[in-house]
């Protein structure tokens, strides 16, 4: 249990401490195909997404490059494909092959953007409402109780709503991915808050706090620099599992219309615009960025099933 | 037990207060309900005096002040778009989004269980292995994209030609991977039958539970692979404990000991989190209800949404977080019915 | 939901097959209807609206309608003359009673005319009438007050009411002619008109009845619909599944999405319509310098592709237009096509000095016209060919309206329908140079002004030789056309769907307003 090794440790340097977590991980790593294949898969996407603007055959942005005649062209498997679009063109004429990558570059931004912002919120939250207790505990864990019985959805919406209110829809739309971060971060860090707190509530008694207390030191520091780190296992296999929750989260926003623009798609939204077209029988300017999205999040999940197995942190449940 | 519902209706209190006085706020943003009221040849005069008349004019502080009034007394005023009051509106969408709901339920809990249990018995069959692979794909497969790729499939149908035609076998393959579609996949179907009030059902005929199948799958699709994990790993906790070994050591069959000991106590912290979820997936069918179009009270809310329509949006939020403190009390107390131990009015843990 | 199916319709119904046996005959045909609004009030002059115009022509009768070519079909009015230059003769129809058993004179044409011209939908409408007189019985004059050719545009939107019906005071001591908007007005619940069908019951929102009126004056209508259920289904998606499950046997609006589900469904028919509603974009001179320049204007023009959006993102459901006027209107003039060049584009941005383009804003809705958003996002990229940047925004509806006025960006698009059915009314609003006083140009988004286009219009506007009045709004086209005042994209198509047998087709037209008196429903037994 990482309790016990975690105060058998506590003494020992963080640098060697970690340096045996890693090759405890490493150990488990080599052993297995299935972290091996999704690691591999997740760095090529994410290495193909950033290197877009180098990969992708045209660019979706250059909107002088998109032909309206040549739009819903089928991929190349199917008659009628035509050789300059490897993957067929949406409704727009746009080359689906580029603007999936474009797509997915968009999609992951978010993602890593609003769970920093999630562990950023969450965790200061979570180590005040554990540290501290009392009251800024019950009034922090009652605000995470009301916003987490709305759905994540819900919440983003509302919060969308919120923002679109108080900048204009002008300036949403010119910074739609720092919104979508924005709105996607407000939402979901009570996840953190939580996870953070029932650890800290764990470490909280344990010797070496109190050590630090009665050695004199700040509880900003106490917190920081001694809970904080002992924490950080489940604050990790968290964040897999919450980077894909924010991905798919931007997508079902884009996909009902309140994320990003179709100028500048996400995977989500190209989903979407895809959708209209579906019944008329292009099915691939929906199904194309589908795939990707659920091969990503898919890759990103098994991932974080595999770092829950070998770190096996205490996580909040219910 | 009076104590914490007195605590509880506080809490709902301050959930649809905080709710409205956002909605409030947000409202002047969304859009001018006016001009969707008038034609396009009338004068902006004739628009503010109507403005005027429905008081969109009057200081933040006054408007609310009147909704909250009449909010009390259970009038929530008129839907902008539909010329009737919001709380008739949503009467009107509810049944159909609780079908959905339930059926999508009924689908987890059918299925849940049994694969649940099944692979927390045997965690290293070949079976349970499939089943835990299928439901991390489930996890990751957002609940549009199900929706999307069940219409393209049974909705649509696909014809597959991977195969050689010419074959025997190409052409069996190329036939069996092939679906002829014609699922409906859009709206309520019209053979409903009405049950009572506004509430007409899906359930009673065949055409109205061909049109319901789709969704609820896909709605039960989001949240089935959570059910299953959290089934498993429970389960396997208590087959761990004191006193399901006592049990297999008194000579109890194991099926006696799986099936009503160890699942009484798995089903604990299942129905604690099931309950949220339940709640959290009348969210969700704001997403299943715009892919198939089901005119329920989440496709309701989008519309709305879209056409500024604003006591509609606020009834509905106020509708739904009524909804949630209700379920997550109900969950509360059946937890403290089961488990005494649970003190109601303790702070959380 | 509408068509429940309740146990007792059920049993009723059993017991009816039960007890006669014999297939509905197609004299006694009930149609159910699917529209996407319902009317909002029963009171023709509370609201001008797309569902009370449609009411007023069940539940009344026009003295003049317009026929699918743009014709003028007498109605309630048999003949008509220009007496002089600014009075109108009209001749009644005989014979003719309201569903009060009132008979319908020229007493009641006058008294509705007064009455348009105090309800404050229609009161700028009727501007230009100065009075009605009754001559005899059957003859009425009316009188305008500057030489004003549409008379007979305006003529179509007068359904003489019942006066008697409408005169007196109410239990409660109100006035029943009355018009109170959003109100409970009298004439809101209550109705004598001459039309083919009589309200029987209504609830608002949910449901009318009608059934048809027995002494109707137009025997010669082979319209045999005997009782009409009107639901208004304001959801698209319900609406077309209403009609594909067969709970309605006809629905209007059906959404661009689902028109393939519907021209391919089996049992119902897609009817489609060459609409009249122009669909463009403006471009803010306000704010873009270049744009007050006529060759960056007929740049742009040349850029867009107007046949490529019809054909590819529309589908073929519009017709690429280079004017305002579509074709039957007063204006259209056959010469003006859709221009797609873009090397001569590039050229005259070059010769304006705009080789290396600009940038500017767009804005459009993404939910009133059909694609709306795709449009505006294939405008967007037709002008990065010749370097014109474009940064688009689309919201909804109800959050463009408030935008648009506030006219902060560069172009809009907009869709635009002549209430009049007329080309001048295009101009009027659209391209006539702005002016608070008047109201003219009240939707000109781009400040646009060309004083020659406007003197021409309104001199036509005010030329009662037909023939050299569309002479005149030919021209003007023209002049726009050469000028570039609008960006003309395509007229939008209209769709309506109807099960079998329901004979759509002959009954509707551009104007969307089904002539459902004469619509005939063969019975699926026959």
């Amino acid at each position: 249990m990482s309790t016990t090794s975690n105060s058998s440790q506590a003494s020992a340097s963080p640098g060697r401490w970690e340096r045996v977590r890693d090759s405890y991980m490493w150990y488990s790593f080599k052993r297995d195909r299935t972290a091996q294949l999704c690691l591999a898969v997740f760095i090529c996407m994410v290495i193909a997404a950033f290197a877009s603007p180098l990969i992708a055959p045209t660019n979706p942005y250059d909107l002088a490059q998109i032909d309206i005649m040549s739009s819903e062209l089928p991929p190349f498997w199917i008659d009628g494909a035509d050789d300059r679009y490897a993957l067929g063109t949406d409704a727009q004429g746009r080359d689906l092959w580029s603007i999936v990558l474009y797509g997915t570059r968009v999609s992951l931004l978010i993602g890593f953007g609003a769970v920093i912002l999630q562990a950023l919120l969450g965790v200061t939250f979570g180590l005040m409402a554990g540290y501290l207790g009392g009251r800024v505990d019950t009034i922090l864990m009652r605000l995470a109780d009301i916003q987490l019985s709305f759905s994540t959805l819900m919440v983003a919406i509302v919060v969308g709503a919120l923002v679109k209110a108080t900048m204009g829809s002008a300036f949403y739309s010119q910074y739609a991915v720092m919104m979508l971060i924005l709105i996607i971060g407000l939402a979901e860090w009570p996840q953190y808050a939580r996870t953070v707190r029932a650890s800290v509530l764990a470490e909280k008694n344990k010797e070496y706090v109190d050590a630090a207390r009665v050695m004199g030191l700040r509880s900003k520091r106490i917190m920081f620099r001694h809970v904080l780190p002992n924490t950080m296992s489940p604050i990790f296999v968290i964040s897999t599992v919450q980077i894909a929750n924010a991905i798919i989260s931007e997508a079902a926003l884009s996909f009902l219309g309140l994320g990003m623009p179709e100028t500048h798609p996400s995977l989500g939204s190209l989903i979407k615009s895809g959708f209209d077209y579906i019944q008329s029988g292009s099915w691939w300017i929906t199904l194309i960025p589908g795939a990707v999205l659920v091969v990503l999040v898919l890759s990103i999940n098994l991932l974080g099933d595999w770092l829950r197995d070998v770190m096996n942190p205490r996580l909040y449940k219910g | 037990m009076i104590a914490f519902l007195i605590k509880r209706l506080m809490h709902a209190i301050l959930v649809m207060f905080v709710i409205s006085v956002l909605a409030f706020a947000i409202q002047d943003n969304l859009g001018d309900p006016v001009q969707q009221m008038v034609g396009q040849s009338v004068p902006e005069s004739e628009r503010e005096e109507i403005r005027e008349r429905l008081g969109l004019n009057d200081p933040f502080l006054v408007q609310y002040a009147r909704f909250a009034r009449n909010a009390v007394q259970g009038d929530f005023g008129y839907s902008y778009f539909y010329r009737e009051p919001a709380l008739e509106v949503i009467a009107r969408h509810l049944p159909a989004t609780l079908e959905l709901v339930f059926a999508a339920t009924l689908i987890i809990v059918l299925f849940s269980v049994p694969i649940g249990v099944y692979s927390a018995i045997k965690p290293r069959s070949p079976i349970s292995r499939l089943f835990m692979g299928v439901s991390i794909i489930g996890i990751s497969i957002p609940v549009f994209l199900t929706a999307i790729v069940l219409i393209q499939i049974f909705a649509i149908g696909v014809t597959v030609t991977l195969f050689p035609e010419s074959t025997g076998w190409g052409a069996w393959l190329n036939a069996f991977f092939s679906t002829e579609g014609n699922m409906p996949s859009f709206g309520r179907g019209y053979d409903l039958v009405n049950v009572v009030g506004n509430w007409d059902t899906n359930l009673a005929t065949w055409n109205g539970l061909q049109h319901l199948v789709l969704p609820a799958v896909s709605l039960a699709s989001i949240m089935l692979p959570l059910f299953i994990r959290l089934i498993r790993a429970e389960m396997m906790e208590v087959l761990q404990s004191e006193y399901v070994k006592y049990a297999r050591a008194k000579g109890i069959s194991m099926r006696r000991v799986y099936f009503v000991h160890a699942l009484k106590n798995t089903m604990l912290p299942v129905i604690t989190v099931g309950g949220v979820q339940i709640g959290t997936m009348v969210a969700y069918t704001i997403l299943t209800e715009t892919v198939f179009q089901w005119p329920g009270m989440g496709l309701m809310f989008l519309d709305a949404i879209n056409r500024a329509d604003i006591p509609l949006i606020v009834t509905y939020l106020m509708i739904v977080g009524v909804i949630f403190v209700v379920t997550n009390t109900i969950v509360d107390l059946i937890y403290g019915l089961v488990n005494p131990t649970v003190k109601l009015t303790g702070k959380p843990a | 939901m509408t068509f429940k199916k309740t146990l007792l319709a059920s049993v009723i119904g059993a017991v009816v097959a039960g007890t006669t046996l014999l297939p509905m005959t197609a004299s006694a045909e009930t149609l159910r209807i699917g529209y996407s609004a319902d009317p909002e009030t029963l009171d023709l002059h509370e609201q001008l609206s797309g569902g009370v115009l449609r009411f007023s022509h069940l539940a009344f009768d026009p003295l003049v309608r317009w026929t699918k070519d743009f014709q003028f079909e007498p109605r309630l009015a048999t003949e008509w003359e220009q007496v002089d230059e600014t009075t109108m003769r009209m001749t009644l129809r005989e014979g003719v009673t309201f569903h009060s058993g009132n008979e319908f004179t020229a007493k009641d044409v006058v008294w509705t005319i007064e009455r348009l011209k105090e309800s404050p939908d229609y009161r700028a409408i009727f501007e230009p009438v100065a009075s009605a007189e009754a001559v005899d019985d059957y003859t009425v004059e009316i009188v305008t007050t500057e030489p004003y050719p549409l008379l007979l545009n305006l003529a179509t939107y007068i359904f003489p009411l019942d006066s008697e019906f409408y005169t007196g005071e109410t239990d409660d001591g109100s006035d029943k002619a009355e018009i109170v908007k959003a109100g409970n007005s009298f004439a809101s619940r209550n109705v004598s008109g001459t039309g083919p069908f009589i309200v029987t019951d209504r609830r608002q929102g949910v449901r009318v009845d009608f059934e048809r009126f027995e002494d109707y004056w137009d025997t010669e209508s082979e319209g045999n619909v005997s009782n009409i259920v009107m639901t208004p289904i304001a959801e698209n998606a319900s609406r077309v599944a209403a009609l594909l499950s067969g709970g309605v046997d006809f629905i209007d609006a059906v959404p661009p999405n689902d028109l393939d589900r519907v021209r391919e469904a089996d049992g119902v028919n897609l009817i489609e319509i060459d609409g009249t509603r122009i669909i463009g974009f403006q471009m803010n001179e306000e704010r873009v310098e270049a744009f007050q320049d006529a060759r960056v204007r007929q740049a742009v023009d040349l850029a867009i592709n107007q046949e490529g959006i019809a054909d590819r993102l529309m589908r073929g459901f519009a017709n690429p237009a280079g004017q305002f006027s579509p074709e039957g209107y007063s204006g259209h003039n056959p010469d003006l096509t859709p221009r797609y060049d873009i090397e001569r584009a590039k050229e005259l941005m070059a010769e304006a000095g705009y080789e290396e383009g600009f940038s500017v804003e767009m804005i459009a809705p993404n939910n009133r016209y059909v694609n709306d958003a795709q449009i505006a996002q294939a405008v967007a990229n037709m002008l990065a060919q010749i370097n014109i940047k474009v940064d688009l925004r689309t919201m909804p509806l109800a959050q463009y309206w408030p935008e648009y006025d506030t006219r902060e960006s560069d172009m809009a698009m907009i869709g635009w329908h002549a209430d009049t059915e007329d080309s001048a009314n295009f101009f009027q609003y659209l391209t006539f140079c702005i002016d608070e006083e008047t109201g003219a140009g009240q939707y000109n988004y781009g400040s646009y002004c060309n004083e020659e286009i406007d003197a021409l219009v309104t001199e036509a506007d005010s030329e009662t030789d037909l023939e050299k009045r569309n002479e005149m709004l030919r021209e003007a086209e023209a002049m726009l056309y050469e000028d570039v005042g609008f960006i003309m994209l395509h007229w939008q198509n209209l769709a309506y769907a109807a099960a079998d047998g329901v004979e759509v087709e002959p009954v509707v037209n551009a104007i969307d307003f089904p002539y459902l008196g004469d619509l005939v429903v063969k019975s699926s037994d026959d």
